[in-house]
């Protein structure tokens, strides 16, 4: 009984460890990682491409999908829906996510700042 | 070494000497190379003079032009080592002429196929240095800064989309066109 006791509590504890963490992403954070490390190629407008496609309403929209834009081979063949966890991927690996993308970017490795990245990119719409 | 040899090597090494002393050392490309296209070499040599300017001045805007200086000046070494020279010969190529002396530009090519994912890291480098000084020209409101830095982004992208595929297709023409003996 105890160690059903002790299963139950280490669950709980779990559970809540990892809802804090979603929870504890911060766009504002991660519009300061957007400025630093995504601005100089991409914008938070609409319609807005520059040298990568604009960021504006990225999440929930197909990959290769942005008018105006002209993309890799790679990334029009993908066939991803960038939703939280495949932008997650994405980002901490870009050539291995998608071999061949034109994205001159080498990761972001930090999970935490991936999170608050993505938390930012989620209030674009 | 012969006596000969030694004075022969002591005249082209004072040619060199004054060559350089009248060229200086900001351009951008060594005497004993395969050139490349003069409107790259000017873009080569404005971002790197601009960068320059940039790298004088105290402050953040400064020491990110510093950095962006110090990875610029390696990658375009790079490029003109062996990446971008084989585009001297599109307009040949395009008239149709191939000659055994274009060897050298399969050589060229094969190493660009070769380190195609380093010479994408060095890319990589490039935008990651040019962002910073984005970022340090926006806060410092240096909108000339920031809008050279994008450009020279955009450049990096002009690499990896046109010129080094170039390079690829004219190592791949070339080795179908030229003798078997290449």
């Amino acid at each position: 009984m105890s160690g059903l006791f002790t299963r139950a509590l280490v669950a709980v504890t779990l559970a809540s460890v990892l809802s804090g963490a979603a929870y504890a992403a911060d766009p504002a954070a991660g519009k300061s990682v957007f400025q630093s490390t995504c601005g100089i190629c991409h914008s938070a407008q609409p319609g807005a491409n520059k040298i990568g496609p604009t960021l504006f309403g990225v999440v929930g929209r197909k990959t290769g999908s942005v008018p105006g834009y002209t993309y890799s081979p790679q990334n029009l063949a993908a066939n991803l829906t960038w939703d939280p966890a495949t932008l997650d991927k994405y980002l901490e690996a870009p050539r291995a996510t998608i071999p061949g993308t034109k994205m001159t970017y080498a990761g972001l490795k930090d999970p935490a700042k991936r999170a608050d990245l993505i938390a930012y990119l989620e209030t674009l719409k | 070494m012969h006596p000969r040899s030694s004075k022969l090597f002591a005249l082209m090494a004072l040619s060199a000497a004054g060559w350089m002393s009248l060229h200086g050392p900001a351009r951008t490309q060594p005497a004993d190379v395969h050139p490349i296209p003069q409107s790259l070499r000017v873009e080569h040599d404005e971002t790197i003079e601009r960068l320059t300017m940039l790298a004088k001045r105290a402050g953040p805007v400064g020491a990110e032009a510093r950095a962006a200086l110090v990875v610029f000046k390696r990658h375009a070494a790079r490029e003109q080592e062996f990446i971008l020279p084989p585009l001297t010969l599109l307009p040949l190529l395009a008239d149709g002429k191939v000659t055994p002396d274009m060897a050298w530009a399969v050589t060229m090519a094969d190493r660009v196929k070769a380190e195609r994912e380093q010479i994408f890291e060095e890319h990589t480098q490039v935008t990651d240095v040019l962002n910073a000084l984005v970022v340090a020209a926006t806060r410092a409101h240096d909108k000339d800064a920031a809008e050279f830095a994008e450009a020279a982004a955009a450049d990096s992208l002009n690499d990896i989309e046109l010129l080094e595929p170039t390079v690829l297709l004219i190592g791949d023409y070339l080795r179908a066109r030229l003798p078997a003996a290449h």
